[in-house]
């Protein structure tokens, strides 16, 4: 009953994240009547997706049959919840999947698209000058904070390299190598001619 | 011999709650407590469950199997909570019907789906579920939660559903039943014969039907007799689960 009640909180808590975005829950009706299984194998747990217009509803189990079966460790389940490059995991050793792959494609996909109109949620709360007040603080605040790093990350490049010299800079960094690459082929191209300038001394046999 | 469960006008009796009454009169009975309950039937599972009903129901979903396109009888379907959520994985090819004796329980499980815009593919049925009007092997699945011990001849109902259900189909009996400690059975005693009543009376202004409630439960049978009267009517592969410590149990049967 503990893992019915934690499924049954995280499936409240994600559909009111899906309900967000206009565009989630239409995709998701789209997948309506697929049963996704996920077999996590290190820890062992089993965990039943099935998506319809209404949201996801995440089950412990499951009598009838699977549309689409993932067998998985963990670590790679992350992955491929959060990474650009699903189907490299897919295809890594220690992921196996049966059935319908197109399915799960698509629910991770429709996961990662997500686009959260969290100003609305919080309109509904706070009202509509408030949170419109709100907003644009914390958009402000947020912009700050990015310009504040920005500069911070230039002025810190700047002192190692310029003032200190306890770095090289990195257009210094980029003369130097490409002076390197340049000597490598200069190498590449002396050896290549010593060795056409020996070969007619080459005893014939 | 005599039968101690005859009246003297020879009239088979049967239970309600603690009492013994003529069969003819327990279906007016349990009618008249619902009829009382039905308005603040959602409010009051949730208080007194604490909410676990919602987890009960869900399991029963997760046990049911039910794929798009099947038809789903929900029996005893008060106000809808299981029939929602058949009506959503059925699909638009399926079917579920919200069957219930009760009128008022019916009319609520009604407007509440109709509010949450469950429609199309739900249908609503007033049955007594001991003579279902539905065609033999004609459900993929039938379901009856908090339902049965209300049922005056729950052999009949059992037959019933066994056969409208297809061959292969399923039936899942929710109900409360016997706890497995006896530690936790005095618990329960004590809060099902004082609390309930009490918040029946502070809510619904009915202490009565919630000791009904309490008092049926008692008289229901427990897990394996269920299970043996399941097998009698026919059904194949029949298991239980216990939940909340036997508080509840889910009885699946498979029709051959």
């Amino acid at each position: 009953m503990f893992g019915t009640a934690l499924l049954a909180g995280v499936e409240l808590g994600l559909n009111r994240v899906l309900a967000l975005d206009s565009t989630a829950l239409p995709r998701l009706a789209r997948l309506s009547g697929q049963v996704i299984a996920v077999d996590c194998t290190a820890p062992a747990l089993q965990l039943f997706i099935l998506p319809s217009g209404e949201g996801l509803q995440l089950a412990g189990q499951w009598a009838g049959e699977a549309d689409c079966r993932l067998r998985a460790p963990a670590t790679s389940l992350l992955r491929l919840a959060t990474g650009q490059d699903k189907t490299a995991v897919l295809h890594s050793p220690e992921v196996e999947l049966d059935g319908d792959s197109a399915a799960l494609l698509e629910l991770a996909g429709i996961l990662q698209d997500l686009e959260l109109d969290w100003e609305y949620e919080l309109s509904r709360w706070l009202g509509p000058v408030a949170s419109q007040l709100l907003g644009s603080h914390i958009r402000s605040r947020a912009s700050w904070t990015s310009q504040t790093l920005d500069s911070l990350r230039l002025n810190l490049a700047d002192y190692l390299s310029e003032e200190s010299r306890s770095l090289v800079g990195q257009r210094e960094a980029d003369a130097h190598f490409a002076e390197l690459d340049r000597l490598k082929l200069d190498l590449d191209r002396l050896d290549a001619r010593i060795e056409r300038l020996i070969q007619p001394h080459k005893p014939t046999a | 011999m005599n039968d101690p469960r005859k009246h003297s006008d020879s009239e088979p009796t049967t239970h309600f709650g603690f009492q013994d009454v003529p069969e003819s009169q327990k279906a007016q009975k349990v009618a008249e407590v619902f009829h009382s309950v039905a308005a603040k039937y959602d409010l009051m599972n949730d208080l007194l469950s604490g909410g676990m009903h919602r987890l009960w129901k869900r399991f029963t979903i997760e046990l049911s199997g039910v794929r798009p396109g099947n038809r789903v009888l929900d029996i005893a379907g008060g106000t809808g909570d299981l029939a929602r959520k058949f009506a959503s994985l059925v699909g638009p090819t399926g079917e579920v019907v919200l069957a219930d004796i009760n009128e008022s329980m019916l009319k609520v499980g009604r407007d509440r789906l109709l509010d949450r815009g469950v429609a199309g593919n739900v249908k609503f049925v007033q049955a007594d579920a001991e003579k279902l009007p539905f065609p033999d092997n004609h459900f993929d699945c039938v379901t009856i939660a908090f339902g049965l011990r209300n049922v005056t001849h729950k052999e009949d109902a059992i037959r019933s559903m066994l056969r409208v259900l297809k061959p292969g189909g399923r039936l899942l009996v929710l109900e409360f039943s016997k706890p497995s400690s006896s530690l936790l059975s005095k618990v329960y005693d004590t809060y099902s014969f004082n609390f309930m009543p009490l918040m029946g009376k502070l809510i619904t202004n009915d202490a009565e039907s919630y000791r009904y409630l309490a008092e049926s439960i008692r008289m229901h049978p427990d897990q394996d007799t269920l299970k043996a009267m399941m097998v009698e009517a026919g059904f194949e592969r029949v298991t239980y689960h216990n939940m909340t410590g036997g508080i509840v149990a889910l009885h699946r049967g498979i029709k051959p």
